[in-house]
């Protein structure tokens, strides 16, 4: 039936269709196919089917370089958020049986961690995940496809599956949500070879060892962060900035607590090339920048985290003419989610201009689906979203950098706040918490309307949470400062800030 | 004490109603989705020559036998392939389903009552239910078979048989579901089920 269907004529495509599918549409098969089955697809699919919209989602991976492949669900529960947090939390359990001591623990002997175990607990857990997902899908009543679909124009959609047989789909509305897969430098010889990413690492049934990872995003941190953690001698290669994007002070911190803590930074390196020994060991060369000279060292994996590439290229896009981005390869999505293609919708890390997270996807598919449903004309709204950087020392914000503020808004009309702070916890543990850090900007002038929250120290995420809510309902300082604070607890440093920058004052705060 | 993974945290709501009492009997409420296509997997079994369209359904082993080229390579296997395993179920008293085919050879055609152990690595009330059900199943000499099915290798049919939560076991003689469990149970529980099965 597939062989008839690849026919190209139109009638005989869709009576093809019409005998494969019931056509409750009259046109379509479906009021909606959702392309991509993570975090933005199945939020946007489950929300149409409960809706009562006719609804199928597409999920196919393909499997890294080192051919490594998961279940539905998308970058954040096999790949992403879930594998990366479970892993930090082992980390910081490592941390805390040191501090353990202090507390009176008796541990007898070293402590020593073991890679295959915590893998393995982490990889059943997203399996988990995966099952719950194709559960719900099932629940809510929406087809779940295991196929790599295309677009062959802005209402028909192919399907490859696995074994390569085509299938075809005709939908009133389509909805793109492919997301991102991770770099390559493919201009460095060995390194597509040789090195992994983010894909290969959750899914490792064996320690990585001795690590290198090139890259300075959230993504390159975090996992540094957790492979020191875990006991691994890591090392970060930094051509530029940390964490850019991102307050540069805050990043600062964040990667002077790292290297406190035992990471390996390279600054100002670019690697040259990467080659395997006999001894099945990774030979890294790279420049020094700031030398000029080359250098060289071993390593047991090399971890590229150098940025992450749209799905966009075996989506047939051109041919239906949906506009791209030319330089990032994103699709260019207008404030509904909508693409240059009537019809055919893109949200999510696939859009231009989109933050690359798992909440801010959901929401907008959600609402996108809702939209397409005509229940609502809401659109979604990307401003003041909360996040957080999961390294050793979390780092969460909402709001404006302060470079950010001060480029918008003049330095001298914007006042900011800071704190240095100890963590009550790390006082017994004699931890150094000298990267434990507030900073609160606001723009000048009466109540002082927050522009900017920062935070560096534990729970982070847990902590700025809380504030993004203030910051949504437009929070000022005033109202920090009429908020009491929890005691004792990091939280509460943020409602006791007064110390402003300009002042000059010593921003370190003394014993309660 | 959570006695099993739920798979659907928040999905809840109609399926509720169709999950299986321990007490046993399955409770059909509106058409049974599972009993249709059941009963379509069977048509198919039996028609091997028939490649009339099937009406829509929510079976993913259907969609997947209408995409194919050929519907007749699905149901002969191709003799070329080794088996390790015996084709006649009645050898093998517990065993691994291995695909959609085997599982239509080996359980569905099975001339013994099977019971059907949809688990998961990821699962610690399964790994706590297995050997339960294996002594339960042994105990029966030769009289009872069990399938036992990983919901990660076999999502798809996992799903078409309803599995929602696992463990979930369920009894099948001659084709039919005629009961089903979700959770651990004990021994005494157990021997009780597999006895009613098998029909003492």
């Amino acid at each position: 039936m597939a062989a008839l269907c690849r026919v190209r004529h139109r009638w005989k495509r869709i009576n093809c269709i019409q005998l494969l599918t019931r056509n409750l549409t009259g046109t379509f098969d479906y009021d909606l196919v959702v392309i991509g089955g993570g975090s933005g697809g199945l939020a946007c699919s489950k929300e149409a089917a409960q809706l009562g919209q006719k609804v199928a989602v597409l999920d196919y991976v393909e499997p890294s370089v080192k051919g490594t492949k998961w279940g539905i669900g998308g970058t954040c529960v096999n790949v992403g958020c879930i594998p990366k947090k479970l892993m930090h939390q082992a980390a910081l359990l490592g941390t805390a049986l040191k501090d353990a001591q202090k507390y009176g623990w008796q541990i007898p002997g070293p402590i020593s961690h073991d890679w295959s175990t915590m893998a393995e607990a982490v990889q059943n857990h997203v399996r988990s995940l995966n099952w719950g997902h194709r559960v719900q899908l099932q629940d809510k009543e929406v087809k779940y496809l295991n196929v790599k679909g295309s677009l062959l124009d802005e209402h028909t959609v192919k399907g490859l599956t696995r074994t390569g047989k085509e299938i075809m789909l005709t939908a009133k509305n389509i909805v793109i949500a492919t997301g991102g897969r991770p770099k390559y430098p493919t201009h460095i010889p060995g390194a597509v070879e040789h090195g992994i990413t983010s894909d290969d690492i959750f899914w490792l049934k064996e320690s990585p060892g001795k690590t290198l990872v090139v890259g300075a995003s959230y993504v390159a941190l975090e996992c540094a962060g957790f492979l020191t953690g875990i006991g691994l001698e890591t090392t970060v290669m930094v051509r530029s900035i940390p964490l850019r994007g991102f307050d540069q002070q805050m990043a600062g911190l964040v990667t002077d607590y790292m290297e406190a803590y035992g990471t390996k930074f390279s600054w100002r390196s670019v690697p040259k090339s990467v080659d395997k020994l006999s001894s099945g060991v990774l030979q890294v060369t790279w420049t020094d920048e700031q030398t000029g000279k080359d250098q060289r060292d071993t390593f047991d994996s090399v971890l590229w985290a150098v940025g992450r590439a749209p799905e966009t290229k075996t989506l047939g896009l051109e041919k239906v003419g949906v506009k791209l981005n030319k330089e990032s390869g994103k699709i260019l999505v207008a404030a509904d989610e909508s693409t240059s293609v009537p019809n055919v919708y893109a949200f999510g890390d696939i859009g231009e201009g989109r933050p690359e997270l798992t909440p801010t996807a959901i929401k907008a598919g959600k609402l996108l689906a809702r939209r397409l449903a005509g229940q609502t004309n809401e659109l979604m709204n990307y401003d003041n979203v909360a996040t957080t950087v999961f390294t050793p020392l979390e780092y969460g914000c909402v709001g404006l950098s302060e470079e950010e503020a001060e480029s918008r808004h003049g330095k001298d009309s914007i006042e900011v706040y800071h704190a240095f702070y100890k963590p009550l916890e790390f006082t017994v543990a004699e931890r150094d918490a000298s990267q434990c850090y507030i900073k609160v900007v606001c723009k000048q002038g009466g109540d002082q309307r927050i522009l900017g929250l920062h935070f560096t120290g534990p729970n982070a995420g847990e902590v700025t949470q809380g504030f993004a809510m203030g910051f949504q309902c437009g929070a000022t300082l005033t109202h920090l400062k009429e908020t009491v604070g929890i005691h004792p607890t990091c939280a509460e440093e943020l409602t006791k800030v007064n110390v402003s920058k300009r002042s000059g004052l010593d921003a370190t705060v003394t014993g309660c | 004490m959570w006695a099993f993974y739920n798979g659907r945290t928040q999905a809840r709501g109609k399926r509720e109603g169709r999950e299986a009492k321990s007490h046993g009997g399955y409770s059909k409420k509106k058409l049974n989705p599972m009993a249709h296509r059941l009963l379509v997997r069977r048509i198919w079994t039996l028609s091997v020559k028939d490649l009339r369209c099937l009406p829509a359904s929510t079976s993913s082993f259907s969609t997947s036998l209408r995409s194919s080229t050929t519907p007749l390579s699905l149901l002969s296997p191709k003799r070329t392939l080794p088996r390790s395993l015996p084709h006649t179920s009645h050898r093998e008293v517990s065993f691994n389903v291995q695909d959609h085919e085997d599982f239509t050879e080996r359980v569905i055609n099975s001339e013994l009552p099977v019971l059907i152990d949809f688990h998961a690595q990821w699962c610690g009330p399964c790994k706590i239910l297995g050997p339960r059900l294996e002594k339960a199943v042994a105990k029966q000499k030769g009289k009872v078979a069990m399938a036992k099915v990983d919901i990660d290798d076999h999502t798809d049919l996992a799903i078409e048989y309803g599995v929602s939560a696992v463990p979930t076991v369920i009894a099948m003689r001659g084709g039919d579901v005629i009961d089903q469990f979700v959770g651990i149970k004990d021994d005494e529980a157990l021997d009780s089920f597999v006895s009613k099965l098998v029909g003492q």
